[in-house]
């Protein structure tokens, strides 16, 4: 157990340098998602939203939330997780973590607990923004709390290992653009896949946002497009997997240790 | 106890040998200087013995821990002070100490007044809140050691600890390192500047090519290795290149250098050495005696 977790101020210290990190460059971070989602709220929610009359049996407004929030929680999570890590290969100063007594596990411990808590905070401002313009909140803050930290689990896993691959900036926008992007956005953000073609609605299935996106909105609405248990299982298995390669990565220092 | 007991470590990249079977031990308190042309694999070395380079054969132990099966009691007692300057561009001054002694698993007031003390000792502490692109490069290179520091190790590994600083600061940085050294602590050192080695240094490794190639007592080593003074001829332009009655006294110049020297030169032979630069058609300016030095023997030894 020592050699794994040997060092618990050492976690503290990398979650806190993260968090550090984050307030540093707020502007960049913390405050896009909610203007975006605040954005989308009054063009797709309110304008549009107007125009249809339920979905799932909620307004449009109350559907459109919780994708938008897992939108955000994806799309921060992920870029700020494989930014950090660049960012410190790239300037060398992650060469300070290297040499100290901190185990691989307790390096990926500290940033997917950075980027859950990262998560957690943007999911709560957009959930007061939704509160306060579409009088929408969790019926299951269980479900809530389990689902964020589920995605923002893999997608911090996930940053971790592009982080690692990437050769430059460039490179981590790759996943972002082509996969998490069009995915995220085909996987029923701003639609039910009810509303889809037959064949359209059975590859969505297969499609891994749709499966976080449904699980998540089942904490607002108490409904999903799938049972909740094979929404889960689908993020939870994804999540091991991608822990999985994020620790075998780090611990064996690839582009991390010559 | 040994600080360092490396035994054959090898380095490989690929097919390369960056280390080839380096064997060396630096005893607790030692003030050691590791030198070698560029490439030798200095700073591979270095890095296999903090952990950023994964050790290819062989092993490095520090003060008996095993820096691959033990390695968390292992990296606890090094302090590192790289080249190039790595730190969080996040941080403020202060905190680059602080967060750098948490990763080490140390937090709270004692370590907040040694971040304190270490700033007040290397004049920093005007610029504590600051972050680090504000600092001049004389103060990069004071934090680089401070952070070494701060976690309190037992041995301070410098790699080029005064490359880029005007000579005012090294002669600090060198009074500061003595002092550490007689404190106790083991320092081993890469240096460009072989003055700096022979004046900080009781010890001396050379590597060439990844392999030791002398280890000594600096004093010992200079007079081993090399015979006696050494007399410097100045000539009126830069050398091309030398007679075969020169060079066959061992005579030496760097490209582009108007200066010949020849080691170990009988007195008796002085007259005769200098008719043969005239006979050459050189026009000698100059011609001075100087103790044989470390770059002497840096020069004998990786040139063969």
């Amino acid at each position: 157990m020592n050699a794994l977790f040997g060092n618990p101020i050492g976690l503290q210290t990398l979650i806190k340098r993260e968090l550090v990190r984050t307030f540093a460059i707020i502007n960049q971070v913390i405050w896009p998602p909610v203007i975006t989602t605040l954005l989308y709220v009054f063009v797709f929610g309110l304008a549009l939203g107007s125009r249809i009359q339920n979905v799932q049996g909620v307004s449009y407004a109350t559907f459109l939330i919780p994708g938008l929030i897992m939108l955000q929680v994806i799309d921060g999570t992920y870029s700020e997780s494989s930014s950090s890590i660049f960012q410190g290969r790239f300037m060398n100063h992650i060469q300070e973590l290297l040499i100290a007594p901190l185990s691989a596990v307790e390096m990926v411990l500290g940033y997917i607990i950075a980027g859950v808590l990262r998560a957690l905070f943007i999911a709560a401002l957009i959930t007061v923004l939704g509160a306060l313009l579409v009088h929408t909140i969790p019926l299951d803050w269980g479900l809530y709390l389990l689902t964020i930290t589920l995605v923002a689990v893999l997608f911090s896993a996930l940053g971790i290992i592009f982080g690692l691959l990437a050769e430059k900036f460039d490179h981590i926008a790759v996943l972002t653009t082509f996969l998490i992007t069009p995915l995220v956005f085909v996987g029923g953000v701003f639609t039910s896949v009810q509303f889809l073609p037959p064949l359209v609605r059975a590859i969505s299935l297969f499609n891994p946002m749709f499966h976080m996106i449904d699980a998540f909105r089942y904490s607002f609405t108490g409904h999903g497009d799938v049972p909740l248990a094979t929404s889960l299982s689908v993020v939870s298995g994804l999540t091991v997997i991608s822990v999985t390669i994020a620790l075998i990565m780090t611990a064996r220092g690839v582009k991390l240790r010559t | 106890m040994d600080a360092i007991a490396i035994t054959g470590l090898v380095k490989r990249y690929g097919d390369f040998s960056a280390v080839d079977g380096l064997s060396l031990q630096v005893e607790e308190g030692a003030f050691f200087g590791l030198l070698g042309p560029n490439g030798a694999g200095k700073t591979t070395t270095i890095n296999a013995i903090v952990g950023l380079a994964k050790i290819s054969g062989g092993s490095i132990e520090l003060f008996g821990h095993d820096v691959v099966s033990d390695w968390r009691a292992a990296r606890t007692t090094v302090g590192l002070a790289p080249q190039e300057y790595n730190f969080d561009r996040y941080l403020s001054i202060r905190d680059i100490l602080i967060f750098q002694a948490g990763y080490y698993g140390q937090s709270g007031p004692a370590v907040r007044k040694r971040a304190d003390d270490l700033l007040e000792r290397f004049n920093l502490t005007s610029k504590a809140k600051e972050v680090y692109t504000k600092l001049s490069g004389g103060m990069k290179r004071r934090l680089t050691l401070a952070r070494a520091l701060i976690h309190q190790p037992r041995l301070l590994i410098l790699d080029e600890p005064t490359a880029g600083v005007d000579v005012e600061l090294r002669l600090e940085l060198w009074d500061f390192l003595r002092e550490l050294n007689r404190g106790g602590m083991t320092i081993v050192l890469t240096t460009h500047y072989l003055e700096e080695a022979e004046t900080l240094c009781n010890r001396i490794g050379i590597i060439e090519a990844g392999r030791l190639v002398a280890l000594e007592e600096t004093a010992a080593l200079v007079e081993k290795q090399t015979q006696g003074d050494v007399l410097a001829v100045t000539l009126d332009a830069p050398v091309r290149a030398l007679p075969a009655s020169l060079q066959a006294r061992g005579a030496r110049f760097e490209p582009g250098s108007a200066v010949v020297e020849l080691e170990g030169i009988a007195p008796a032979a002085i007259a005769t050495a200098l008719g043969e630069f005239e006979r050459a058609g050189f026009t000698i300016v100059d011609v001075g005696f100087r103790r044989a030095n470390l770059q002497d023997v840096f020069l004998e030894l990786t040139r063969r």
